[in-house]
């Protein structure tokens, strides 16, 4: 969950030249954090091109609080259907984390009601964890619920994704982190998000996972992770695009990458933090297997013609030429 | 157990691991086994052989479960495996997996319907799935499923026919697409291949076949349409078209090409070959 800016600050500054992706291509990208259902078409079609070939979708609030459990519900449940095959058709595998996320834990009526339907949910096919969950503004309410949500996924034996909060970040995160070892949860199990340079030291000294979010303005830029890289290595380090609905750039991640590159920092490293640690960390869920990236991979461009009928082979969409001023 | 349940375990016990087989024995909630089965069972395609194949066939005729995976067939196992001794209680459980279900879900649920107890209850959940837009779950109800064909209302066989072809499906896998074929129908996708024509894109030839048996004034122009303006494979849908008619100026139009009735007195065109199936 991001997005707290305040648009009037964004500067009608001149950009800088289109960062070229060249340096990346053939590599594969997994974005472990990216709101697919605030994007549009257009995205899944870029970051198939640029090499995403998986994501996770965590869920959270969306931009104004819900109203009632069937909207949850209904959320949930576009996760792991409609969203799902939509990425399909762009070969793009989709997996999602089910969680009450920690603003809407605020509306304790309603998140009793949530906490009902999650077992429901958890133990879907492609649900990879527990997220996004933790604190907002770190209320007692946000805290219960965080808790409860802990516990189960102790007991659905799936990851947790957290999310760190943008106010007192800092001590939010580390309490986070303690929270989760007072349940009993191992750190190895727990992928701390929207890392920066204050809070990565701890949260890899105490074994957690450390991802950062690529996302302009109010997360981190690239540059700075290229220096974080730079410092700490490969180790239990992803980093995510976090693209919703606010100003965000689904390509964070190849992007990432191909700064990464362009400074020095090796082949193998970029594939850990771009790709290799993140499905290490989900895939304690038993639910990544490499071989179905692969598969929706395969798929792409299989438009055939047959005797005048289109027949799309796996639901693929048919491409769209964007440079011609002519739709048909 | 019924004897649908009795073959459809020799055939899963024939394709699962012992240990998925002693997890399919256990007792639990009917939502919690439906949402884990493929953690218990893998997804990998059945095999299914021609004897089991013959059973299933005399037991539920129709239906088959011909390149499925695993996870499908247990899942509509657990289904006819549930208590459905009250009726109300039993649309209850099946709706609630309806309504929090992800797609290999949906997938198993729809194509479950033709072997559900109660056929007739699921004829509204039956049309609300055709109006999903998730390609594998339309794929569940329209290919090689006899529940729409046996179930459904007049509208809603016409909605799931249209649905076909919008989302390019292959028309010549729906059970029941020439028995239920209708007047209605076939003003309908006239209609439907007007705007294709006026859009300047390709016409389905699968839809002549549901137009043929119908052929009348209005329609005629249409056949005509293919004979006069458009290639041979559309000549060929129209031959075919107008070999299920007996409007007879459709019929003098076929004579003008003998090449054509050859074809056909010869069963060398059929739909089937016309369409690639």
């Amino acid at each position: 969950m991001c997005c707290t800016h305040s648009f009037v600050e964004v500067k009608n500054e001149p950009l800088s030249p289109a960062v070229s992706l060249d340096g990346i291509k053939g590599m594969k990208f997994f974005d472990p954090h990216v709101h697919m259902t605030s994007r549009t078409t257009d995205d899944y079609q870029a970051m198939a091109d640029a090499g995403v070939v998986a994501l996770i979708e965590p869920a959270f609030w969306l931009g104004q609080p819900r109203t009632g459990i069937d909207s949850f519900r209904d959320y949930y449940s576009s996760l792991i259907g409609w969203e799902r095959f939509r990425s399909s058709q762009f070969g793009i595998k989709h997996y999602c984390t089910i969680g009450l996320n920690s603003r809407e834990a605020n509306n304790e009526a309603l998140a009793e009601q949530v906490m009902e339907i999650l077992p429901l949910f958890v133990y879907k096919e492609g649900v990879v964890g527990i997220g996004e969950i933790g604190f907002d503004d770190q209320t007692p309410a946000e805290e219960k619920y965080y808790r409860l949500q802990l516990e189960l996924a102790k007991e659905s034996g799936l990851p947790v994704q957290i999310h760190t909060p943008h106010r007192d970040k800092k001590g939010g995160t580390s309490r986070s982190m303690d929270i989760a070892i007072e349940h009993g949860l191992d750190p190895y199990k727990v992928i701390v998000d929207h890392n920066n340079e204050e809070t990565v030291k701890e949260v890899l000294d105490r074994g957690f996972w450390a991802a950062f979010t690529i996302y302009p303005f109010t997360k981190m830029g690239n540059e700075r992770m290229v220096d974080i890289a730079k410092q700490y290595g490969s180790g239990r380090i992803m980093v995510n695009s976090a693209a919703d609905w606010g100003i965000s750039d689904p390509l964070a991640v190849p992007k990432t990458a191909a700064l990464m590159k362009i400074r020095g920092i090796s082949d193998a490293d970029i594939e850990l933090i771009t790709y290799r640690n993140a499905i290490t960390a989900f895939a304690q869920s038993g639910q990544i297997d490499e071989a179905d990236f692969a598969q929706a991979g395969s798929t792409i461009d299989q438009s055939q013609k047959f005797e005048g009928n289109t027949i799309l082979r796996g639901g693929q969409q048919p491409r769209v030429d964007k440079s011609s001023i002519i739709i048909s | 157990m019924t004897a649908l349940q009795s073959i459809l375990k020799v055939i899963i016990r024939a394709n699962a691991t012992p240990d998925a087989m002693a997890w399919l024995d256990e007792e639990r909630p009917l939502n919690t086994a439906f949402a884990i089965t493929p953690r218990k069972t893998g997804k990998a395609v059945i095999t299914v052989t021609d004897e089991q194949a013959h059973q299933l066939t005399s037991i539920a005729p129709g239906f088959t479960v011909d390149g499925w995976a695993i996870d499908r067939l247990v899942r509509v196992y657990l289904l006819l495996k549930a208590d459905k001794g009250d009726k109300e209680a039993y649309f209850r459980a099946i709706e609630n997996l309806f309504l929090a279900a992800e797609m290999g879900e949906l997938v198993a649920l729809y194509s479950a319907l033709p072997v559900l107890p109660y056929p007739e209850m699921w004829m509204k959940r039956c049309s609300e799935g055709i109006r999903s837009n998730i390609g594998d779950v339309l794929a569940a109800i329209m290919y090689s499923n006899p529940y729409p064909s046996k179930y459904l209302d007049q509208n809603a066989w016409n909605q799931l026919v249209l649905k076909a072809f919008f989302t390019d499906k292959e028309i010549g896998k729906i059970i029941g697409i020439d028995t239920r074929a209708n007047k209605e129908l076939a003003y309908i996708l006239s209609d439907y291949a007007h705007e294709r024509w006026a859009a300047k894109r390709e016409v389905n030839l699968s839809l002549w076949r549901l137009v043929g048996s119908f052929i009348d004034d209005k329609l005629f122009a249409d056949i005509k349409r293919l004979f006069d303006d458009g290639k041979l494979v559309d000549r060929q849908a129209g031959a075919l078209a107008i070999s299920a008619s007996n409007y007879q100026p459709a019929k003098e139009l076929l004579n003008k090409y003998p090449e054509l009735v050859t074809a056909l007195e010869n069963k060398n065109l059929s739909w089937d070959t016309l369409t690639g199936k």
